[in-house]
C-alpha cells in the first residue's frame, strides 16, 4: 500500500514537472514575442521621422493612425518602459501630425 | 571731509544712474559651467543632494538626438521626472550609465544602484553633488584644450570641433536608438529681422537636423505649420521660447548676434 503511494506521488511529481516545463516552452516564446511585436512596430513607425517630409500624406496618416493603435499596447508595459516609449511615441505621432498640417494648410 | 563725501555721494549717483539706465545684468556662467542642469525632482525628498549634470561632456560626445529623442529626456529642465528606479531598470540616465556599456574603450560608471558598493556614499556624490566638493571625471579645461574656441557659452565651437574631427559624436545607442536612414536635408532659409538695418537671420536646417532630427524641433518648440505664420521676437526668444529653447541654455548664447543674423540687409 505505502509502495503504491509512493510511485502515485513519484508519477505526480514527474508529471508536474513535464507540465511545468511544457507551459513554460508555450508562454515564454509568446511572451518574448509579444514583446518583440511592439517594439518592432514602435521602431517601424518612428523610424520613418527622417523621410516623414518625402512620405505622401496617406502613408503620414497611415503611421499616424498606427501610433494610435501600439499606445495601448505601451501603456500595459512597466512605469519606465512605459514613460520612455509613450514620450517616443508621442514625438513620432506628433511629427507626423506637424508635417500633414503643414502641407494642408501651404498656400 | 566734505570732499570725501562729495565723492562717496558723486560716486552714489554715478551707480545709480547706471544702474537705473542698465538694470542689474545677469552673472555669466563660467564655460564649464554653461548648460549646466540641476536636477532635483525627488533627490532631497529622498535625503540626497541634487543631481549636476554637466551638459557640456555629454554635447562632446553625443548627438541632441540621441538624449532628447532616444533616451526621452525632456527638453525643459526637470520636465523629465527621472527616478532612481528609471536608472536602475536601464532607461534615462541608466541606459548608458548601467556598469556595461563603454565609450572610447572606457567603462561608463553605474549611475543609481541597490547593489551594495565599497564606497556607495562616495558613488552616489558622482551626480548628486549639488553643494559638495566632488572631483570631476573630466576636467574642461583640460578636455577642451585642443577644441576651436568660440567667444561665448562654453566658449568652444562645438560645430567646428566635430568638423575639423576633434571630437566624434554618437547617435546610435545599440538597444535602444532606431536604425534610421540619412536624413535629407531641408532647405536653408532666410528669416527678416524685427528691426530695420540688422542683417537677415540665415537658418540651418542641415545643422540643425543633424545633431536634432525633426522630431525634436517640430512640433514642440516650433508649432505653426505654415512657414511665417508664427510671429516670434528677441524678447520671447530670450525668454527662452522657440531658438530659446536651446540658446539660452545649452547652445551658443543670444549674445553672439552675427551667428545667426548673417545675412547682409540688401
Amino acid at each position: 500500500m505505502i509502495m503504491m503511494k509512493r510511485r502515485a506521488l513519484l508519477v505526480t511529481t514527474v508529471l508536474s514537472v513535464l507540465l511545468f516545463f511544457l507551459g513554460m516552452y508555450v508562454y515564454i516564446p509568446s511572451a518574448l514575442s509579444a514583446q518583440d511585436e511592439w517594439r518592432k512596430e514602435f521602431d517601424e513607425i518612428c523610424g520613418k521621422t527622417q523621410d516623414a517630409m518625402t512620405l505622401p500624406a496617406e502613408e503620414l496618416k497611415s503611421l499616424s493612425e498606427r501610433c494610435d493603435r501600439l499606445k495601448p499596447q505601451i501603456e500595459k508595459l512597466d512605469e519606465s518602459q512605459k514613460k520612455v516609449y509613450l514620450k517616443r511615441l508621442q514625438m513620432c505621432k506628433d511629427l507626423f501630425v506637424y508635417v500633414l498640417k503643414s502641407r494642408e494648410t501651404k498656400p | 571731509m566734505r570732499k570725501i563725501l562729495v565723492v562717496v555721494l558723486l560716486v552714489m549717483v554715478g551707480a545709480g544712474v547706471t544702474m537705473a539706465q542698465t538694470g542689474i545684468k545677469k552673472k555669466r556662467p563660467l564655460p564649464a559651467d554653461y548648460g549646466r542642469v540641476v536636477m532635483n525632482n525627488f533627490s532631497e525628498k529622498k535625503g540626497l543632494a541634487p543631481v549636476v549634470f554637466d551638459h557640456w561632456i555629454h554635447r562632446a560626445k553625443f548627438s541632441c538626438r540621441l538624449c532628447h529623442v532616444d533616451l526621452a529626456f525632456a527638453m525643459k529642465a526637470g520636465g523629465t521626472g527621472i527616478k532612481a528606479a528609471d536608472n536602475m531598470s536601464g532607461y534615462y540616465c541608466g541606459s548608458c550609465h548601467n556598469g556595461t556599456r563603454s565609450f572610447d574603450g572606457e567603462k561608463v560608471f553605474t549611475s543609481c544602484s541597490t547593489l551594495a558598493v565599497a564606497d556607495s556614499a562616495k558613488q552616489c556624490d558622482r551626480c548628486h553633488s549639488y553643494g559638495k566638493n566632488v572631483r570631476k571625471e573630466y576636467d574642461f579645461i583640460k578636455f577642451t584644450r585642443d577644441l576651436p574656441k568660440e567667444r561665448f557659452g562654453n566658449g568652444i565651437n562645438w560645430e567646428k570641433a566635430e568638423e575639423d574631427g576633434k571630437i566624434k559624436i554618437i547617435d546610435f545607442l545599440e538597444g535602444v536608438s532606431i536604425k534610421r536612414q540619412s536624413l535629407t536635408a531641408q532647405k536653408d532659409f532666410a528669416l527678416s529681422g524685427k528691426v530695420a538695418g540688422m542683417p537677415e537671420i540665415i537658418f540651418s536646417h542641415k545643422k540643425h537636423t543633424v545633431w536634432n532630427g525633426c522630431e525634436l524641433c517640430h512640433p514642440e518648440i516650433f508649432v505653426g505649420v505654415k512657414k511665417g505664420a508664427t510671429k516670434y521676437s528677441m524678447v520671447e526668444i530670450f525668454d527662452g521660447k522657440y531658438c530659446g529653447v536651446c540658446h539660452s541654455t545649452v547652445a551658443f548664447p543670444l549674445l553672439d548676434c552675427q551667428r545667426c543674423h548673417t545675412k547682409p540687409v540688401q
